[in-house]
């Protein structure tokens, strides 16, 4: 009988415990795996800028009393994540490659663009994750700047792109508060038919 | 009435012996261990350090290896609180749980330094006790990455670890904290809107 009551037991509780595993393996929806980036040779611009949500629940608590907008925006987020890497004759196929790569990957997964510039050198593609068209739940954006750098964000989380600028200036991450002004000044990208 | 026994007082008397020499061998091992420790880093700014090392050619000199541990900034902590001390550096020292840096300069004649190699393997080997790169950032001939563990990070303990590598010098540095002090002093005396500005992650 005994035996009996632990096969139920154990029957129960594997599957519950193999669920909260998977759980907590999955990553949420709004993250993208750019991959591994390695620093140019040479001494190129090599930035890689990693909050977790750990950090960011710290930089909250910072916030919360005195601006309580910006510790709003923040409790919505669970991660950031910048990327900036110069380009060199060594990685420019190979970064060009990665950025049409993970915009197609973002497309075919059902991220909406809402932003695209190309202008000047310039190439920019924002990538909003929704839910129910309400609930934001990450924003990707994508830069090739004149051939010179390339960047990739990706924010998990609820935030509108317009908030961009402002949380690379409470995160004091430089690259996306400048990313977020070009952000603010482009044009969203037209409307799928 | 019967004397006592000699055979019987001698053996208290050896034991308290053994004890008291046991005593003084293990306070001495302390000593030694303890004030040792102020000289030796913790294992993860040790990673770092020897990241940089293992990745770069030439000879390293230690310029400055010092780790103050948690013991003695509770006590300058305790006696501290014996003055009476402006409320912005008792503030300093309430915050502070551990300390720790280390400066080293390289040879003249160590070549070219691979940034990648030395993150590549910081990484691997910081990930592997659970502590993640927050930031990397690595611009001609200067390196510097920030560490913070996976878990246990809250304003009452925030812990890090940080390379700076600029040319020849490389520096590492650790810090266990309690935020809550400095904050409680920030938010009387300064214009927490304007400081926040600056909460710098990088």
């Amino acid at each position: 009988m005994k035996n009996l009551m632990r096969c139920v037991l154990g029957a129960g509780i594997l599957p519950l415990v193999l669920a909260v595993r998977l759980c907590a393996d999955t990553p949420p929806p709004g993250q993208v795996d750019f991959g591994t980036f390695k620093a140019p040779s040479g001494g190129g611009q090599f930035v890689e800028v990693n909050v977790t949500g750990s950090l960011i629940s710290l930089a909250t608590k910072f916030l919360e009393k005195d601006q309580p907008d910006a510790a709003q925006i923040l409790k919505g987020l669970q991660s950031v994540r910048v990327n900036v890497i110069g380009l060199t004759d060594e990685n420019r196929s190979d970064i060009e490659a990665r950025v049409q790569g993970v915009r197609k990957d973002l497309e075919a997964k059902g991220w909406e663009r809402i932003v695209k510039v190309q202008d000047n050198g310039q190439d920019v593609g924002v990538y909003l994750k929704t839910q129910n068209k309400d609930t934001v739940q990450g924003l990707v954006v994508v830069v090739i700047d004149g051939g010179k750098e390339a960047v990739f964000v990706n924010v998990v989380g609820d935030i509108k792109p317009e908030q961009l600028s402002m949380l690379g200036e409470k995160l004091h991450i430089d690259p996306l508060r400048k990313i977020g002004h070009e952000v603010e000044k482009a044009e969203p990208a037209p409307e799928k038919p | 009435m019967d004397a006592p026994d000699r055979s019987e007082t001698a053996v208290p008397a050896f034991r308290l012996g053994v004890i008291l020499l046991g005593g003084i061998v293990v306070a001495f091992v302390i000593a030694v261990v303890g004030i040792t420790s102020y000289f030796r880093l913790s294992p993860e700014t040790a990673i770092l350090r020897e990241s940089a090392m293992g990745n770069v050619r030439g000879t390293w000199n230690t310029k400055i290896a010092l780790n103050v541990g948690v013991l003695t900034t509770s006590l300058v902590r305790a006696g501290t609180h014996l003055f009476k001390l402006a409320p912005e550096p008792q503030a300093a020292f309430d915050a502070i749980r551990a300390a720790e840096v280390g400066i080293y300069k390289v040879s003249e004649d160590a070549g070219w330094v691979d940034h990648r190699a030395i993150l590549a393997r910081a990484d691997k080997s910081m990930s592997a006790r659970r502590w993640d790169r927050v930031v990397g950032v690595s611009q001609e001939n200067q390196l510097v990455a920030v560490y913070v563990p996976r878990r246990e990070l809250s304003a009452q303990r925030i812990k890090c670890c940080v390379l700076v590598l600029q040319g020849k010098d490389l520096i590492v540095v650790g810090a266990t904290g309690n935020l809550n002090p400095l904050l409680e002093i920030a938010g009387k005396n300064f214009d927490f809107k304007d400081a926040t500005q600056h909460f710098a992650l990088r």
